[in-house]
């Protein structure tokens, strides 16, 4: 007779299996986070843009800031892949493939926040078809396919070795994993697409004579300067992280103590084009862009704009980053690349915001500003939310059974990184 | 020779090949952008007198029945803007058809093209809704189908029949210069501006004659000789978007 369990029995394993450990909740919270977002997803579907609180006058909100926000940090993928694959710093390899597989998702967030955004989402593909080259919005779409694309074959080899595929699929892992011999070339076309996107995002809003405060060509600068700290930021603060909370995770504290020093002047570069930029735009009174500037620096942003932009996402990190003692602290390390990052989500929120609420009047011998305001709706914070939680689950998972946070060298790989050094 | 003129000249040099450059980047950009290719004898125009508009709105009614507008939607808006003379003065603001219109440029799939005659048009089966425009407008003239529009049109037909299809939710729309009476009364072999079939409803409409239609092109068109006749601006006339729509500001001479 085969052995049964009592029911009691079948409870007891069953909460020995199923009891929380730190991992459980955390993966029960992403899943209610994600369902609650999926849910408030299909009502935007069935619904339409009506339950957003965007409107004619702000028409942009929440979600495109998630959107900016989620790019910007997938700018460690092309600052590391350049750099292991064009200047030969081979040892930045293992923070490279951390990097590229962030990019990976953080550009799958982006697409799905689009896909929310906009109103016709059953179109998204007319871009690729119907050309404007003259829009910034028009490029914007070609590199966020393009830069997706490579991002995928940069990180098609995370996939292709695990031990999953290996079993499973042999051949297909094989050549998914020989994609390697790519990444020096995946890595200049990245460089490229990567530069491009971020400072067009910049430009995006630069480029529009309606709106003052955006109006200048320093934003185009601003994003890719401000995204080269953050993109490297939450790749550092995420391997950290993963050592942290996660045995068998190894990771060379070295390599991340420098990648952090170089977030660091990173930072000082990008307080300098800041200053200038938001310095210069004081030096006439200009309708709009004035009252403009008042509102982040004295209005209704200027706490985001004082205290989560210049004093905690730039002076505070600069400090701890560029001083070796305190950068050595993994603790005060993580505090500081977490600031940057919430420094970098308040930059493209108070610019969203700032060229949009401050609204310059086209009738005749006014030039005065009005102001309006915008608070997201329940259903765009709840898919915001659902969207953030599918980033973080897609991490957790890759961390725990992709292996995307592991600085052990890797036989097959140094022989392309061999082949690198000696072309360079 | 002493050596600042040779600078001078190699600047000079420099500088002209520059300008060469520069200048063919611009034709080129502006090639793919607001100016549309093609030709049209014609330079659809509107011209509204401030002196004579008193605000009643009927443009914006007509407006709403001829396009099939959704009640939440306004492609027509008349904004009080003052007084003069103890009487208040509006202006009445449709889409502006500008020369170097920034929707046209900024929309990343072509949805919205400026035809040779001067009129912005809109492909609404095109459009992804993006609302790009609608930041880049400087007039505020573009609206979003934020919702479906399945109800009856209360403007119809009080103030007119639909001739339009409706617009989907989630694209852009906004003023036509109502293209669709202009094109068939070409069609016809009616003048838009003179025959009332062939022109605007707004102006079809308006009570008092404060808004005209007509071609630039003909210079015996009304709105050619009012301009010629009137001093006259347009809004925002700094961004350099080249209005379509001249406005005759009011007089104390006019009002009485």
């Amino acid at each position: 007779m085969t052995t049964q369990l009592t029911s009691a029995a079948y409870v007891d394993r069953l909460r020995g299996d199923m009891g929380p450990t730190p991992y459980r909740i955390w993966m029960a919270l992403l899943g209610v986070l994600m369902a609650a977002g999926a849910v408030a997803g299909l009502i935007v579907f069935s619904r339409g843009l009506v339950v957003t609180n965007l409107n004619d006058i702000v028409p942009w909100g929440l979600w495109i800031t998630i959107d900016l926000s989620a790019i910007a940090m997938s700018a460690g993928a092309f600052l590391l892949c350049a750099a292991v694959y064009l200047l030969g710093l081979r040892q930045f390899q293992p923070l490279a493939r951390t990097a590229t597989y962030l990019g990976l998702i953080g550009y799958s967030m982006a697409v799905l926040t689009l896909l929310l955004d906009i109103g016709r989402p059953d179109r998204f593909w007319h871009a690729l078809v119907y050309w404007n080259p003259h829009s910034v919005l028009w490029e914007v779409t070609m590199c966020v396919t393009l830069y997706f694309s490579v991002l995928m074959l940069e990180a098609a080899p995370i996939f292709g070795r695990t031990a999953w595929m290996q079993r499973r699929w042999p051949r297909i892992a094989g050549s998914i994993q020989s994609l390697h011999k790519l990444a020096p070339y995946l890595a200049v076309v990245g460089l490229g697409l990567s530069l491009l996107h971020q400072s067009s995002l910049g430009a995006t809003y630069g480029v529009l004579k309606a709106r003052p405060i955006w109006y200048r060509p320093d934003l185009s600068v601003l994003f890719i300067v401000s995204a080269m700290a953050a993109g490297p930021a939450l790749t550092v603060l995420v391997s950290m992280l993963a050592a942290r909370l996660r045995k068998g995770v190894r990771v060379d504290d070295h390599l991340l103590d420098r990648i952090a020093g170089f977030i660091g002047w990173v930072l000082v570069g990008y307080l300098y084009f800041r200053f200038w930029d938001a310095f210069a735009m004081t030096y006439t009174y200009e309708p709009g862009r004035t009252e403009g500037l008042s509102f982040i620096t004295s209005g209704p942003l200027s706490f985001n704009f004082w205290v989560l932009e210049v004093l905690l996402g730039a002076i505070v990190p600069i400090v701890v980053l560029l001083h070796k003692p305190w950068r050595a602290n993994s603790l005060l390390r993580m505090l500081a690349l977490g600031l940057v990052v919430t420094g970098l989500v308040a930059y493209r929120w108070d610019m969203t915001m700032a060229g949009q609420l401050v609204i310059i009047s086209y009738l005749p011998q006014e030039v005065a500003a009005t102001y309006t305001t915008y608070v997201p709706s329940l259903i765009e914070i709840l898919t915001g939310a659902g969207i953030v939680a599918y980033g973080a689950l897609a991490v957790t998972l890759g961390i725990r059974h992709l292996g995307v946070v592991d600085h052990t060298p890797e036989p097959e790989h140094e022989e392309i990184l061999e082949s690198v050094a000696a072309a360079a | 020779m002493p050596p600042e003129s040779i600078n001078r000249r190699t600047f000079l040099k420099v500088l002209g090949a520059g300008t060469a450059a520069t200048a063919g980047l611009r034709a080129a950009a502006r090639a793919s952008a607001s100016e549309t290719s093609g030709d049209s004898p014609h330079r659809w125009a509107m011209v509204i007198d401030q002196a004579k508009c008193t605000g009643c709105g009927y443009c914006s009614q007509a407006c709403r029945a001829h396009n099939d507008i959704a009640p939440g939607i306004e492609w027509n808006t008349v904004v009080r803007t003052g007084e003069l003379a103890g009487k208040p003065v509006y202006l009445p603001r449709p889409c502006m058809h500008c020369e170097h219109a920034p929707c046209v440029e900024v929309c990343p799939v072509k949805a919205s093209t400026r035809r040779a005659d001067g009129i912005v048009t809109m492909d609404y089966d095109r459009c992804i809704g993006c609302r790009y425009c609608q930041v880049a407008c400087p007039y505020g003239a573009r609206a979003f189908n934020w919702e479906a529009f399945t109800g009856v049109n209360p403007a119809v037909p009080e103030w007119g029949e639909p001739e339009v299809p409706r617009r989907p939710r989630g694209v852009a729309e906004k003023c036509t210069f109502c293209v669709q009476r202009i094109d068939r009364g070409l069609a016809l072999g009616l003048t838009p501006g003179v025959d009332q079939a062939a022109t605007p409803a707004c102006a079809v409409v308006c009570p008092v004659g404060a808004r005209v239609f007509g071609d630039l092109a003909d210079p015996e068109s009304n709105v050619s000789r009012l301009l010629a006749d009137h001093p006259s601006y347009r809004l925002r006339e700094d961004l350099g978007t080249g209005p379509r729509v001249y406005y005759l500001p009011a007089r104390e001479e006019a009002t009485g």
